[in-house]
């Protein structure tokens, strides 16, 4: 599904990912875990087609089509969903007509017929009670005086509403509780299919205690330094990335 | 018998002709000959005149040869998009007032008068602003708005300026609200015409809530200067809100003062501006009471080549103590050769006030504008996203015809906007 081959990668003429290679199957979770400074977030923005960043070498196709030619809006269209680690607020954006728009947007260049607006209300009051948002949230400017916990319950609520077939998932846990992270996961699992492949980026083990990974990788100076299955996690969970980082 | 104008009005000598030619037909009383003498003094504004350096009017009319008095009447004019709000309309065509011929709501009277100096009257020493005194002087034509005392307006009146030809055209409004009246006043300028002065006078009285609406929709050829000179009494209430997309200069022109205490007001203002447009919010608040409410927020958005002018001044007098005042102007520049210039002033005599302003220029926010796009919108759509969001707050008050009003407005900019790059 999702294949990143030898990615080199700068922003303001600071090498950050140094020779990149990892390959999502369809179907399959991966993890990325890290230290700080790793490049993780830039491998997520690199993916989602940030501008910024530079890409001097390598490939990153989904599904064999090379997806760094296309616009950020292109990617998302193919199915490319980036869950921001800081989700912005947008004052004077009203949340749903934007929702909506992107929605049809994307249909729209996959060929699909656009959802109305009575469809969409009906997709939308239902996926909210799924991650928990209120009506009055979704009456608000996007994301304006939200706290970071609903942030995130914003990005999951445009996932399940998207239904995209590759999600990159930067930091989603952090800033929430259990019982967020329990829907996270809850949203995921939802999605999870044979056609469909995560890049779950996290800190810490708690979120794979929701989310199963197939794969976990650790990224440290640019490139992966070490894959594995889950219980990778757990290890680092114990003895930290210094390993890692002396081997990068 | 004419006065002669001073050579240092325009560096135009058609204009000057023209200028005394039309000063020969005025009924000139004493008020009027005292304006004119005034404007011979300090002619039109230039950018040399402090208030006037971003919007030199002189600069703008040089070579500008007025047609002869063909002065036409007729000019055909689209219904307006206020319709749907079913107004009692009232059309300045071309400077000549035509009042409804329906019946008026109980509680308003529409009149057509003589021209007064009451605007000049007002804002006379407050600078040297040789519009007004133009106006004053040369005006044939004012409209006489009453809203009588306790009455509350329920239709929207709206008098729309309707402006062709290359005559000069000079009107007034007068407008006077009751104790305890209610009503919404929408002006609109619409069409071309080279040279257009429009003063009005508010006599706002207490208790009395007025909301004023004005759209300027003009061609890129067009001088505009339109002013509002209002006096507030007690507890009353102004909300104001503008929308220009400029023209070749214009200006928007709020003066008030605060004659009574508890007074509130808010005033917002958006321009869109593209090609080599120019539009000049300037306003000037004198607190003179106790305990008024002032809020100020400008917002533009320039292209091109576009110039977008804030000039804002709370005056706030010793005795207006537990005045409340923010102003904010904020200026969305979306190409490198786009221009603002913003002068917030805060001019305070009392001691036990709480005011602020605030002012900010650039560019849209790339990291806003990658998260829209990453969620499937195009450069273009998540371009429009973001301006209209960087306007919203101007017009999210208004009732919701006078808003969709607004937004065809935004949106047809921003189409051409799109389209243009």
């Amino acid at each position: 599904m999702l294949k990143i081959d030898n990615l080199q990668v700068s922003i303001e003429d600071t090498d950050i990912l140094r020779g990149l290679t990892l390959e999502v199957p369809a179907g399959e979770v991966h993890a990325i875990m890290g230290p700080n400074g790793s490049g993780k977030s830039t491998l997520s923005h690199t993916i989602a087609g940030r501008e910024e960043y530079e890409v001097h070498s390598g490939s990153v196709t989904l599904d064999g089509e090379n997806i760094l030619e296309l616009e950020p809006d292109e990617r998302a269209a193919k199915g490319v969903f980036l869950s921001f680690q800081n989700p912005m607020e947008i004052p004077g954006v009203a949340t749903m007509n934007f929702i909506r728009t992107a929605l049809n947007s994307q249909r729209k260049v996959r060929g699909e017929a656009e959802v109305s607006a009575a469809e969409f209300l009906k997709i939308i009051r239902e996926k909210s009670k799924l991650v928990g948002l209120s009506d009055e949230k979704l009456k608000r400017p996007f994301n304006v005086g939200f706290s970071g916990g609903e942030k995130k319950r914003m990005e999951m609520l445009q996932m399940a509403i998207f239904e995209p077939r590759f999600c990159i998932m930067d930091e989603t846990d952090s800033g929430l509780d259990i019982d967020a992270l329990k829907m996270v996961g809850d949203v995921v699992n939802a999605l999870r299919g044979p056609e469909s492949g995560f890049l779950v980026i996290t800190h810490y083990q708690r979120l794979l205690e929701h989310i199963r990974p197939d794969r976990v990788h650790v990224l440290a100076g640019g490139r992966i330094v070490k894959s594995g299955g889950p219980e990778l996690a757990e290890r680092l969970e114990e003895s930290g990335y210094d390993q890692f980082i002396e081997a990068a | 018998m004419a006065m002669a104008v001073a050579r240092n009005i325009t560096t135009d000598d058609a204009l000057n002709n023209w200028f005394q030619g039309r000063w020969a037909d005025c009924a000139q009383t004493e008020k009027r000959q005292a304006a004119f003498r005034r404007f011979s003094e300090v002619g039109l504004p230039h950018r040399r005149v402090e208030g006037w350096r971003w919007s030199d009017f002189s600069g703008a009319l040089r070579n500008f040869a007025p047609a002869a008095n063909d002065q036409r009447y007729d000019a055909i004019y689209e219904p307006s998009l206020f319709a749907a709000l079913k107004p009692i309309e009232i059309t300045f065509v071309n400077g000549r007032i035509e009042l409804p011929k329906t019946p008026l709501p109980k509680g308003l009277k529409l009149a057509v008068n003589a021209s007064t100096t009451a605007a000049y009257d007002m804002v006379h020493g407050l600078g040297d602003n040789g519009l007004i005194s133009l106006n004053a002087a040369v005006s044939n034509e004012a409209l006489e708005l009453i809203v009588e005392t306790g009455s509350k307006i329920d239709r929207p009146i709206l008098v729309r300026h309707i402006c062709s030809g290359t005559v000069p055209i000079f009107v007034q409004t007068i407008v006077r609200a009751g104790v305890n009246s209610t009503a919404k006043i929408i002006e609109t300028f619409e069409g071309g015409g080279t040279f257009y002065s429009h003063s009005s006078i508010l006599e706002i009285a207490a208790r009395c809530r007025i909301d004023r609406l004005v759209l300027q929709d003009m061609d890129e050829t067009s001088v505009i200067h339109n002013l509002c000179a209002g006096v507030l009494d007690t507890k009353s209430k102004f909300l104001q809100t503008a929308l220009s997309t400029g023209s070749k200069l214009g200006r928007q022109e709020t003066i008030l003062h605060y004659n009574g205490n508890e007074i509130e007001t808010e005033l917002r203002s958006a321009a869109l501006l593209s090609g080599n447009r120019h539009a000049d919010f300037t306003s000037r608040i004198v607190h003179n009471a106790e305990a008024c409410i002032t809020r100020q927020i400008h917002k533009a958005a320039a292209r091109d080549k576009g110039k977008a002018i804030f000039q804002g001044k709370f005056h706030v007098s010793r005795g207006a103590q537990k005045t409340d005042a923010d102003m904010q102007a904020n200026a969305l520049l979306l190409s490198e050769t786009a221009e603002a210039n913003h002068k917030p002033e805060l001019e305070i005599y009392a001691d036990d006030v709480e005011c602020a302003h605030g002012s900010t220029a650039g560019a849209l926010d790339d990291d806003a504008l990658f998260y829209l796009r990453q969620r499937g919108l195009s450069e273009a759509s998540a371009r429009g996203f973001l301006i209209k969001a960087f306007l919203a707050e101007t017009i999210d008050t208004l009732d919701d015809i006078s808003r969709s009003v607004f937004e065809t407005h935004i949106n047809d900019w921003l189409t051409a906007t799109i389209d243009g790059e």
